[in-house]
């Protein structure tokens, strides 16, 4: 077993990169001693300490753990691959930033799941670790957990992972740390332990459940094999946004992480229905936050961290009902202090000219838009909701009021897909150009900037496109290439793609099932690792991964699924149903928009959940 | 009027860099909530000076940063506020009101002191210090923003001393007109040791000086 030790770790410090992203010692970081918790949670981010640091729910339930009087939570990140060659050489184990306890040493080892492209990083900080990769081999030390987006489709790590939390975790998380406790007070078992948890709605517990296969490869059945374990594992709903714990603290990075920041959560949940957004029908209902505690936990977080930059964080922040009222509190208090307010994720269609007005008081960012597709056809597929007049109106406002940097999302990959699709994305960019220059020069800033960055559609699971195929990636190559001579075309666009094969990887992980397990082992053990950075990615480990498991990544990136075919997340009750997600489904490839819900319920299946669903 | 800060960058974040030490400085001074004067212009920032950043990688006990202030505030209310707003490892340990003519602490620096610590391979380096210092003329390769300079830097070392089994105390040229870090000593005595490479070290500055040696913050 490796040992940790303050003088080695101090010696590889002076040799790797960016050594602050290991010493901790930020504000606001806790400080409880080790010995003293009844429950230790050590927080796996599976990235680098930059992204990690940038992401909303490590706050949110570093400090809610943190809370419990009994229990301490500590942040871990995963090391660069310099470092984390530099720790094997030296046998330094993996520690938490806070105490410098190896991970082994906690009760919990707790991993959020942001993106596929991550897990070959849970692997990585497992084993710098000396934490048995595989379940089975764990007879004791932490219980493995895994939380976030990706954990409601479990199945590729369900190997690795003892407990997956599914849904929202402010009050999951404490009902799970508080049956760990009693567990060990009680001097359970592991499975004793397991089967207590299995019990919390939104626990799933992998180990208690088994697939079977038909002769072509598809899921034949699934079902518990535990009388502890649910047949459906139902994912955890937060009722009460409003009242809900929120960090009154940020633990303030010494180095710039990529969002540096303060990030006020007005809603969560998205109503609008977009069909590819897994985001959009994992997180439903709409809950709001008031305009009230919002500036409550602004004034909080300002004078608990210092920062000089505040963002408005949700799905869809242009549907939030108070929003000019927020935006014109917040930019009226802390326009003075110096503070900047942005508005991430604005959807063009509900851009309030106002709060654009109100946010430029204090600095100017650039501004995002994401029309997704370039025809109305192919928004209609996809039911964005937004017409081309939307977008000209939203950024000649913008031009107006002074943004001359303009970024464009789209994606390529889309069901239905035409040239004629690739060829409107170069009319709206075209667009946008030309409804710059309609603003007299007085009025428009100087130095126009518009760029268009196109990702690899990836269909995820509990999305209506669940059951579409992924475009092969000669087909992606062939469209990207497309669209490239087509934006070379339009004078004054700068043009980015993304590589298509983490695409791929990303939709066979997304819809992949136990199998996928074995993949994931072998990719890891032919040394891919922080495969979400283009300078790491190792698409030959990979396909040699493949390749040794029999497994034809096709199979899951590029397969259509069929009405009856059984999916590897069936088992779970995301809240959307099956049904609704089928309806879409077809509705799409008819080009039929579904209108926003707050026009009229839609029957998604959120009604189900008692108290979830308010008509308005 | 303005305020001098004496604080310490602890070992645990000896690795943080200047700027991000600033950032930090910055952010805690907001949340401190004392009256932060800011600069003019379209992004208005705090008025913070540095007396010498502190290299990556090296601690410091007597760091020394002065603040401007919008409003009079009594030393001991800026102390207990800034205090409460300071990470841990950046803790305050006294300041000292000075009025807005009071030179820019840059302005005053002359030399500093290092502690430097060797955990392995100390011996040699520590058994050529009295011939190293005994030299009058030590040439040693600089890194200037214009290339390498072959400097003379024995008159930028005021001092060198054994202090332990592995470490050594120094106090060198820190100036606009004449720098010696404290690697490029290390470096140099290396060289009188016979060594190929200088050793691992861990470094410490321990007090800024001013003219004839006097703490920078008593000037």
């Amino acid at each position: 077993m490796k040992e940790f030790s303050a003088d080695r770790l101090e010696k590889l410090l002076d040799t790797v990169l960016k050594p602050s992203r290991y010493t901790g010692g930020e504000m606001n970081a806790v400080a409880k001693p080790f010995d003293q918790a009844e429950i230790t949670f050590a927080f796996c981010f599976p990235d680098s300490y930059e992204v990690g640091m940038s992401h909303l729910g490590i706050k949110i339930l570093y400090d809610i753990i943190n809370r419990q009087p009994w229990a301490l939570c500590e942040r871990v990140f995963t090391p660069w691959p310099d470092m984390a060659d530099a720790m094997r050489a030296e046998n330094l184990p993996l520690f938490s930033l806070e105490s410098r306890t190896p991970l082994r040493n906690f009760d919990i080892v707790g991993f959020t799941l942001q993106y596929e492209m991550c897990y070959t990083n849970v692997l990585e900080m497992l084993d710098l670790s000396d934490i048995p990769l595989f379940s089975k081999d764990r007879t004791d030390g932490p219980i493995i957990m895994a939380g976030g987006p990706c954990a409601y489709n479990p199945e590729p790590l369900a190997p690795f992972v003892d407990v997956f939390q599914i849904g929202d975790g402010e009050e999951m998380m404490v009902e799970v740390i508080a049956c760990m406790r009693a567990c060990k007070k009680a001097g359970c078992s592991r499975l004793d332990t397991l089967r207590a948890l299995a019990k919390i709605e939104g626990v799933y517990v992998p180990a208690f459940y088994k697939p079977s296969y038909n002769a072509d490869g598809t899921l034949a059945s699934f079902a518990p094999t535990d009388p502890a374990a649910p047949a459906t594992v139902r994912r955890r709903v937060l009722l009460d946004l409003d009242s809900a714990a929120y960090p009154e603290a940020f633990v303030v990075p010494y180095t710039e992480a990529i969002h540096d920041r303060i990030v006020l959560e007005i809603m969560r949940g998205c109503t609008k229905g977009c069909r590819f957004c897994q985001a959009g029908m994992l997180y439903r209902p709409v809950r709001e936050r008031s305009v009230e505690t919002l500036l409550r936990q602004a004034e909080q977080l300002e004078n608990a961290t210092g920062y000089e930059e505040m963002s408005l964080s949700s799905l869809s922040s242009g549907d939030y009902t108070h929003l000019t009222e927020l935006v014109c509190a917040l930019t009226e208090r802390y326009g003075e202090r110096k503070i900047s307010v942005s508005l991430p994720s604005m959807r063009i269609d509900s851009i309030v000219k106002q709060s654009l007005e109100e946010a430029q008081k204090v600095r100017k960012s650039g501004l995002t838009l994401a029309p997704e597709a370039g025809t109305q056809r192919m928004r209609d597929v996809i039911n964005k909701g937004v017409t081309e007049e939307d977008l000209i109106r939203a950024v000649t406002d913008a031009f107006t009021s002074g943004w001359s940097t303009v970024k464009l999302y789209f994606m390529i990959g889309l069901p239905t897909e035409t040239d004629e699709d690739l060829a409107g994305i170069g009319h709206l960019a075209q667009d946008v150009i030309n409804a710059y220059f309609t603003v007299p020069r007085g009025m428009r800033a100087k130095g126009l900037r518009v760029t268009c960055s196109a990702s690899t559609f990836v269909p995820k699971p509990f999305t209506p496109f669940q059951w579409q195929g992924q475009d092969d990636l000669p087909t992606i190559r062939e469209k990207q290439a497309k669209l490239g001579d087509i934006l070379r075309q339009v004078k004054g666009v700068n043009f980015n793609w993304h590589e298509p094969e983490l695409s791929m990887l990303e939709a066979t992980f997304a819809r992949g099932d136990r199998r996928m397990g074995d993949v994931l082992y072998a990719a890891w053990k032919n040394g891919c690792r922080m495969d979400g950075w283009t300078e790491f990615l190792n698409y030959d480990g990979w396909m040699k991964a493949f390749e040794d498991c029999g497994i034809d990544p096709k199979f899951y990136a590029n397969r259509e699924r069929g009405e009856k075919e059984l999916l590897p997340w069936d088992f779970i009750d995301a809240g959307v149903t099956r049904a609704f997600l089928w309806r879409e489904w077809q509705r799409a490839q008819r080009g039929e928009v579904t209108p926003d819900c707050r026009k009229g319920c839609q029957g998604c299946g959120l009604k189900r959940f008692e108290g979830v669903c308010v008509d308005r | 009027m303005k305020m001098l800060v004496i604080f310490e960058k602890t070992d645990r974040v000896r690795h943080v860099g200047h700027l991000d030490l600033m950032r930090a400085m910055q952010r805690a001074l907001r949340r401190s909530g004392v009256p932060i004067a800011f600069s003019k212009g379209f992004n208005p920032h705090l008025l913070l000076n540095f007396a010498a950043p502190l290299p990556v990688g090296t601690s410091g006990r007597r760091e020394i940063m002065e603040v401007s202030l919008s409003e009079e505030i009594s030393e001991t209310e800026f102390k207990e506020k800034l205090r409460a707003a300071l990470p841990p490892e950046l803790p305050c340990v006294a300041v000292r009101a000075v009025d807005d003519r009071h030179p820019a602490p840059m302005a005053l620096l002359f030399a500093a002191s290092y502690q430097i610590t060797i955990p392995e391979g100390a011996a040699p380096l520590l058994a050529a210090v009295p011939s190293f210092m005994a030299k009058d003329s030590i040439m040693a390769l600089r890194k200037t923003k214009s290339g390498e300079k072959l400097t003379d830097i024995r008159p930028m070392i005021y001092d060198l001393q054994v202090t332990g089994d592995h470490q050594l105390s120094c106090t060198l040229a820190l100036c606009e007109a004449a720098t010696c870090k404290p690697e490029l000593l290390l470096d140099a005595l290396s060289a009188e040791a016979g060594l190929e490479a200088r050793p691992r070290a861990l470094c410490v500055r321990t007090q800024l000086l001013g003219r004839d040696f006097t703490p920078l913050e008593l000037l």
